[in-house]
């Protein structure tokens, strides 16, 4: 993702009203973390598993942030059972910013992404998250805000999932 | 030590503390002796620290008490390095640690009726104070200091496993009605709304 991208999408963030983000480093949308370390309106939380990334959003959002969790689509695997028994079953708004990896858009795809990234729609459905595939630039800002406003409406985890240019 | 009797003395002990328990007999434990809307009965294993940590975070001036168990702290041992990075200094964790997977009702025994020692893990994570206490007296203190000074604490409680909890009429509050208690407890008490109607 080139730099343009990645402001893009941190103000999205911002404009949002997205103030708390728990991350796990990976190799698609890295560079909004240097971008939102700079900025003091993000609190920032690194975590060693997807899985605690969703449930100290969770929190973090029960105490009044508005939140998001950044990982790898492959975190969804990992931290699908916080996000149901914590995201959904208790009903927390929290905004998945997924990296798209394994799907057909993704310009890095390879046998190693590849068994992730088509089965993580089903999964998504199966956990009955709401989301949204973003493939570039345009708009951005409505999206994400159109994002935000359905899990504050669902009072449940929204997924983000991003692809192509963001895979450049 | 007898994780009933740590809850009848702390329960009347909390003031505005906030209170994220885990599953098992604690939950119903705690749920039965305090009814306060700052607690947030969380049923689940593996998510309470975490929740905790993120509440810990969120509202920086106020206490946060978790209540663990062996089994769902072992279930999500990454905790314990990130908590220890974070080091939020207004989080008291107390594992109530009775070797056993009593929920079951066949009491498996867990990891810590072998070779682990939790408050060691912690240690060995980088939580600095970190610690086990096996006697009321000695939980009392770790509770009192953790109610009246700051600093990050993990107390591995180690209790006798009990099947008290089992005789005590389970609550018929569910969780999203634990949610919203718990929501409006904090809108209510830091002035801010916390659940939007939109975004």
């Amino acid at each position: 993702m080139n730099e343009e991208l990645a402001g893009s999408l941190v103000a999205a963030l911002r404009a949002a009203g997205v103030n708390f983000v728990t991350y796990l480093p990976e190799t698609r949308l890295s560079q909004i973390l240097p971008l939102m370390q700079k900025d003091a309106f993000f609190q920032l939380v690194p975590v060693g598993s997807e899985a605690e990334g969703v449930s100290i959003a969770a929190g973090a959002a029960l105490g009044g942030k508005v939140v998001a969790s950044y990982m790898e689509g492959t975190g969804v695997y990992v931290a699908c059972y916080n996000i149901l028994t914590v995201g959904i079953r208790y009903g927390v708004p929290i905004l998945l910013l997924v990296s798209y990896v394994g799907s057909f858009e993704d310009h890095r795809n390879s046998f190693l992404y590849v068994q992730r990234g088509v089965k993580l729609i089903p999964q998504l459905e199966a956990l009955d998250v709401q989301y949204r595939v973003i493939r570039d630039g345009r708009s951005l800002e409505r999206k994400v805000k159109d994002a935000t406003r359905m899990m504050h409406a669902l009072k449940q985890p929204v997924a983000l999932l991003f692809t192509e240019d963001f895979t450049l | 030590m007898i994780r009933y009797e740590c809850f009848e003395w702390l329960a009347p002990q909390m003031t505005d503390e906030l209170v994220v328990t885990s599953l098992s007999g604690q939950r119903v434990e705690w749920g039965h002796l305090s009814k306060r809307d700052a607690d947030l009965n969380l049923g689940s294993m593996g998510n309470a620290l975490a929740v905790g940590i993120g509440l810990a975070l969120a509202l920086p001036h106020r206490k946060v008490f978790v209540f663990e168990s062996d089994g769902s702290v072992l279930l999500s041992l990454f905790n314990l390095p990130t908590l220890a990075n974070l080091n939020p200094s207004n989080l008291a964790v107390f594992v109530f640690d009775n070797q056993a997977y009593s929920g079951t009702r066949i009491s498996y025994p867990s990891a810590t009726a072998g070779k682990t020692d939790l408050a060691a893990v912690a240690r060995g994570a980088g939580i600095e104070h970190s610690v086990t206490v096996s006697t009321l007296e000695d939980f009392k203190k770790e509770a009192a200091a953790a109610l009246t000074e700051t600093g990050l604490r993990f107390v591995v409680c180690r209790i006798e496993e009990t099947v008290g909890h089992r005789k005590i009429t389970r609550s018929n509050v569910d969780l999203l009605e634990t949610k919203y208690r718990f929501v409006r407890y904090l809108e209510r008490t830091e002035g801010k709304t916390i659940f939007h109607g939109r975004g």
